[in-house]
């Protein structure tokens, strides 16, 4: 069991490390790498002519796509569709009931 | 007196300068920031992440957000003091990362076969150049010490008594008064007393 004199003392002399602490100098190539990195970095993000075109639009657009490619599937695919082509071919007289017999 | 006001003229108009200088990208003024900032903010740096390697990884960092975010100064604080703060908070932010890995790898030692290597706290592994070998012990148990305090407290105690910052550069970075230094101060050495005298207790 160790006496609250000895605890003491022990922590009085881990805060003293505190003060016994030296300067430490950087690595002499810190500039210099630090530099490249720096300029590195900087030319790779040079705007190019698409730089306008963030994620956010590129998703917009996608959706858009998507959008008309839907409709313009819904529409194909509507019966409204078949009912216009024949509505179109009786004005007409195309269909197959309303052909012209020979033998009339 | 007059001399010394119109020296802080031509002071705030040079910074201001050269602040402009480094908001173009041009690189003489960066070089000339890194000639004046290197070791300040290494310095704080490996008050924070008590390791040569990692604190110079987080200085580079520093200077690459700097870089990044100089558009954003506006000059409402000293250059050195937002220099100081973006230090501050890519210390934190590294050891938070660390810390996170660590808790990660001891998870998956747990449910895999790895061995634990250490108490998952970055702490473990310090190795601050600057200390005698013969206190290492010390060092070691009092950086684990500081990184127990609640945050606003291990930053102020960190920034006073490891990197040697006035209560008012501290205020400053901190954007608090110096009376609330002080009193965080205060209760950061109490609260170490608190955790070194219970670790001495248990110690065999």
């Amino acid at each position: 069991m160790k006496r609250p004199k000895d605890i003491q003392e022990n922590i009085e002399a881990t805060f003293d490390v505190l003060d016994t602490v030296n300067e430490v100098k950087v690595s002499p190539f810190f500039k210099d790498k630090t530099m490249q990195r720096l300029f590195s970095d900087k030319e790779e993000t040079i705007p190019t002519g698409f730089s306008w075109f963030t994620p956010k639009l590129q998703f917009a657009t996608l959706v858009c796509v998507l959008l008309v490619n839907v409709f313009g599937i819904y529409q194909m695919t509507k019966t409204e569709y078949d009912t216009n082509i024949s509505d179109f071919a009786t004005m007409y007289e195309l269909g197959e009931d309303s052909k012209p017999s020979l033998f009339n | 007196m007059q001399n010394t006001g119109c020296n802080n003229q031509i002071k705030s108009l040079s910074e201001t300068t050269f602040i402009k200088d480094l908001q173009a990208g041009k690189r003489t003024a960066y070089s000339r920031l890194l000639e004046e900032y290197e070791q300040r903010v290494f310095h704080t740096c490996l008050s924070f992440v008590p390791n040569r390697e990692d604190a110079e990884d987080v200085a580079q960092e520093v200077f690459v957000e700097v870089f990044r975010s100089i558009h954003k100064f506006k000059g409402n604080s000293k250059l050195s003091t937002w220099i100081y703060r973006i230090s501050t908070n890519k210390s934190l932010e590294f050891i938070r990362k660390k810390n996170t890995k660590k808790r990660f790898a001891f998870m998956q030692s747990i449910f895999g076969n790895e061995i634990p290597l250490d108490k998952t706290s970055y702490f473990t592994e310090m190795n601050h150049p600057g200390i005698l070998l013969e206190n290492k012990e010390r060092s070691e148990t009092i950086f684990r010490a500081i990184h127990q305090l609640p945050e606003a407290q291990r930053i102020v105690f960190t920034l006073h008594k490891i990197d040697g910052l006035s209560y008012k550069e501290v205020g400053e970075i901190t954007e608090k008064s110096i009376s609330s230094v002080e009193s965080l101060l205060f209760r950061a050495k109490k609260n170490l007393q608190k955790i070194l005298a219970n670790f001495y207790k248990n110690e065999n």
